[in-house]
């Protein structure tokens, strides 16, 4: 095994370090980058247009530039979040909460070292895990039937909670709507428009982009406005050194690991693993050690997500090449890639075309170094973007965000609802009330409920298949149990209150 | 001042001489109903291309997703009938649809002209290999000896593989409970590890995992085998006479643009599939360029699939509001 591994890597090294496919790395990471910069625009969107590009170029130099694109993205869509608070996938999210805080505090520098170097370490970890487990890791991954994804839903959820920082009831609240919210669209199981108000625009559901850009980016800028000049002078006056000190590098590293644990754990999932890994790792991280800090510009806050959605980013590729089976609708696109060129996505593709799989595997942690050389030089260039009069930087962002989000699918009813979700936010914001939580529920309510009534069709309506599967009972043993830690200081506090009372 | 007014009017007349005889002169919209990277795209964005390169005008694939197509379909059939926005329309637009939905904004006869077929996609039967079947007679064997017991998956409510699965409970007389999802991939994923039975997949996307013997292909849902895999009997062949279900897709323009436009977009299109990559493009989707591919065929092709489909979809019960 060990022999056959080294002949692999000198076959994928052979075909990752050519001119050619290192150029094609090169544009490809490059492209990505800017891409997950611009709000809006995301990966899914740019691999599309290049796909016509890819017809003419040898099989392993467009999938390399295509997967470049990909977890380049990754990176990019760090700095939005960090700089502006607009995540440009759900991946970014859970950046915005500390990375922004960090950036009003004049530490965006630190924040987006610690990102791409978290990123960077997550995704040559990833990638050694892909080199060495992938087939015994895919199988793994089927082991995951609708019963088990639904329970592994539950803990997410329960983790939705510790996401906020303030009031309980509000977090939960919160999470209620984004449920609420996500179930806007056609239901997989019936057939039945909910929610749609007789509008096909809705009958696929409200996107994610939509309202992550309208909660979280116009949100911001509206409320900014509303302070008027005093908040600007925030960022420009505060800007302190672009590198972290040692004394952030130290408490960040703990956190780096656990997030690429996580994200590499749970981007084997087809089915929306991926999604969770930066969640669970600000959970995981926050449940871990002091939590004060987080919500207020916690670096921790930021390397764990960000090494978990690099790791899951690379690991979400194991499906794809050895089943042949998308974990996300830009994997799909990448089959759509390999079938132009007469690549049949599947098992054999290890087998049958060693160099596109090895070469593949190499160029990813190649893209990953590029990544990181391209990444921290920029820094300082990103900060200097802070300066820039709020007054020239909003209506910039504005035009970005609409612009990005009419990409997705060609409607102005997608811009007019992200206006619409902007007001939304900048009134949660005002009654208090954290979007993080919000959204958590947004993504894995529809989900939950998929799998949910998947597993009971498939058991012939028995629940007792939750507590029988193994794998399934775990996790929701973990989620109540992590529901009753939640739980239980509100309720010894609400007692004691009584008894002083008394 | 005369002579000024015959200038002025010769002058204003001359767009109208080049509309009508250099088709096209403007940039063409080729709308997808679907996001892109599926094999329906893929095969619109190189049919693009190749029109493209003939007539050096740009061929622009514009995606526009939602509610199974019908977006997409609607905006065509509401558009101006110049020759300038085709739509890639397919058995879910046009045949499946309208009676799915029970009503869609457009009709899809009156309110389009079809040009080309492009391609008969077969959907291939399939089954995870712990199910002790061999051949489609064992499968319906096994399933009325165990009526109900079997799963088969889909990627939707209303797709082919569903509405495969429906005709084939319908003509056999079995009982199987469908499973869908959301996407051919997620039905596939879980079709590998065992959780449902069979599914009635794509044939280009189930190819390599049969071909890797993770699961085993039992027949093509066509009436004629596939030339990628010429040994697999047809269902009708192997035990269910006249069973004949594809996904097609063809290249439709709004209903009333002119005829000679029809015709020169057809010409173009039927020699675009015949050109080698494109041969084998769809060689490896599992087909091959429709034969007599005319407006007309295409037009009788799209009102028989569209009564089959009405009887098949009232069959199953499929219903999405």
């Amino acid at each position: 095994m060990d022999f056959s591994l080294i002949h692999n890597l000198a076959i994928g090294f052979g075909t990752a370090m050519s001119l050619q496919n290192l150029f094609y790395c090169f544009m490809g990471v490059l492209l990505g980058t800017l891409i997950g910069v611009l709000p809006g625009i995301g990966p899914l969107a740019t691999i599309a247009m290049l796909l016509p590009v890819t017809f003419s170029l040898p099989p392993v130099s467009a999938l390399i530039m295509l997967a470049g694109i990909y977890y380049g993205a990754q990176y990019g869509g760090s700095t939005t979040s960090i700089l502006v608070n607009l995540p440009g996938e759900a991946a970014s999210v859970i950046t915005c909460i500390d990375g922004y805080q960090m950036a009003r505090q004049g530490r965006a520098g630190p924040a987006l070292a610690i990102s791409a170097m978290g990123s960077f370490f997550a995704g040559c970890v990833a990638t050694v895990i892909i080199a060495l487990f992938a087939p015994p890791l895919a199988e793994v991954a089927l082991k995951f039937g609708p019963a088990e994804y639904f329970a592994l839903m539950v803990l997410g959820l329960v983790g939705a909670t510790v996401l906020a920082h303030g009031s309980l009831i509000k977090a939960i609240a919160m999470t209620i709507l984004g449920l609420l919210l996500g179930l806007v669209g056609t239901d997989v199981n019936s057939g039945m428009a909910r929610y749609t108000f007789g509008l096909s625009e809705l009958s696929d559901g409200i996107g994610f982009v939509i309202v992550a850009m309208g909660i979280f980016g116009l949100a911001e800028i509206i409320s900014n406005l509303e302070q008027g000049e005093s908040a600007s002078e925030v960022f420009v006056n505060k800007v302190t050194g672009l590198m972290p000190t040692w004394k952030d590098l130290k408490s960040s590293s703990g956190a780096i690991l656990r997030g690429t644990a996580i994200g590499s754990a749970l981007g084997i999932l087809p089915g929306g693993g991926a999604l969770l890994s930066s969640f669970a790792a600000y959970t995981l991280e926050k449940k871990i050690g002091d939590p004060s800090g987080f919500g207020k510009g916690e670096i921790r806050g930021v390397a764990a997500p960000e090494s978990a959605n690099n790791a899951g980013a690379q690991t979400s590729f194991i499906p794809l090449l050895t089943l042949g089976i998308p974990s996300n609708p830009v994997m799909a696109l990448m089959i759509g890639a390999m079938m132009i060129q007469g690549i049949a996505p599947g098992p054999q593709v290890m087998t049958e075309r060693p160099q596109l799989f090895w070469g593949m595997i190499v160029s990813m942690w190649i893209g990953n170094l590029m990544l990181v050389i391209l990444n921290l030089p920029m820094i300082g260039m990103w900060v200097k973007l802070l300066t820039v009069p709020y007054r020239i930087l909003y209506p910039a962002i504005l035009l970005f965000c609409a612009v990005g989000v009419y990409s997705l699918s060609n409607q102005p009813f997608d811009v007019m609802l992200m206006a619409l979700f902007g007001l939304f936010g900048w009134v949660w914001r005002k009654m208090e009330c954290e979007p993080a939580p919000m959204i958590l529920g947004f993504i894995l309510g529809p989900l939950m409920e998929e799998n949910l009534r998947r597993a009971m069709l498939l058991s012939r309506g028995d629940p007792s298949v939750f507590a029988t599967k193994p794998i399934c009972a775990v996790l929701l043993g973990i989620s109540i149990v992590l529901l009753l830690i939640t739980l239980a200081p509100a309720v010894r506090k609400t007692r004691e209150e009584a008894f002083v009372e008394e | 001042m005369k002579r000024l007014i015959v200038f002025a009017l010769v002058l204003a007349m001359a767009p109208l001489l080049a509309c009508a005889q250099t088709y096209p002169s403007k940039p063409i919209r080729l709308v997808v109903p679907y996001p892109s990277g599926g094999p329906l795209d893929i095969t619109a964005r190189s049919i693009g291309q190749k029109l493209t390169e003939t007539w050096h005008q740009p061929v622009v694939v514009d995606n526009r997703p939602g509610a199974g197509g019908n977006i997409g379909a609607d905006f065509v059939a509401k558009s101006p009938a110049d020759g300038y926005t085709l739509l890639m329309g397919a058995v879910a637009t046009h045949a499946i649809n309208p009676v799915l939905y029970g009503k869609v904004p457009y009709d899809p006869i009156k309110d389009f002209a079809p040009v080309a077929l492009v391609a008969q996609v077969p959907n291939i039967l399939v089954v995870n290999p712990s199910l002790p079947v061999k051949s489609v007679k064992e499968l319906i064997e096994f399933a009325r000896a165990k009526p109900g017991a079997l799963n088969f998956g889909s990627g939707s409510t209303g797709s082919t593989g569903h509405l495969a699965g429906e005709l084939f409970k319908t003509m056999a007389h079995v009982e199987m409970v469908h499973i869908p999802y959301k996407g051919a991939a997620a039905a596939m994923a879980d079709l590998l590890a065992g959780q449902v039975q069979l599914m009635f997949d794509n044939l280009a996307s189930a190819l390599p995992n049969v071909k890797a013997g993770k699961l085993r292909a039992l027949a093509v849902t066509t009436l004629r085998r596939s030339p990628a895999l010429p040994d697999l009997p047809t269902i009708a062949e192997a035990g269910l006479p006249g069973f004949d279900l594809s996904t097609w897709f063809g290249i439709m323009l709004p209903a009333g643009t002119a005829p000679d436009i029809v015709a020169r977009l057809n010409a173009e299109i039927v020699r675009a599939l015949n050109a080698k990559d494109m041969r084998e493009r769809l060689e490896n989707m599992g087909t091959e360029p429709p034969p007599e591919n005319t407006p007309e065929k295409f037009s009788a092709f799209i009102r028989s699939e569209a009564a089959k489909y009405a009887k098949v979809v009232k069959d199953s019960g499929a219903k999405v509001e």
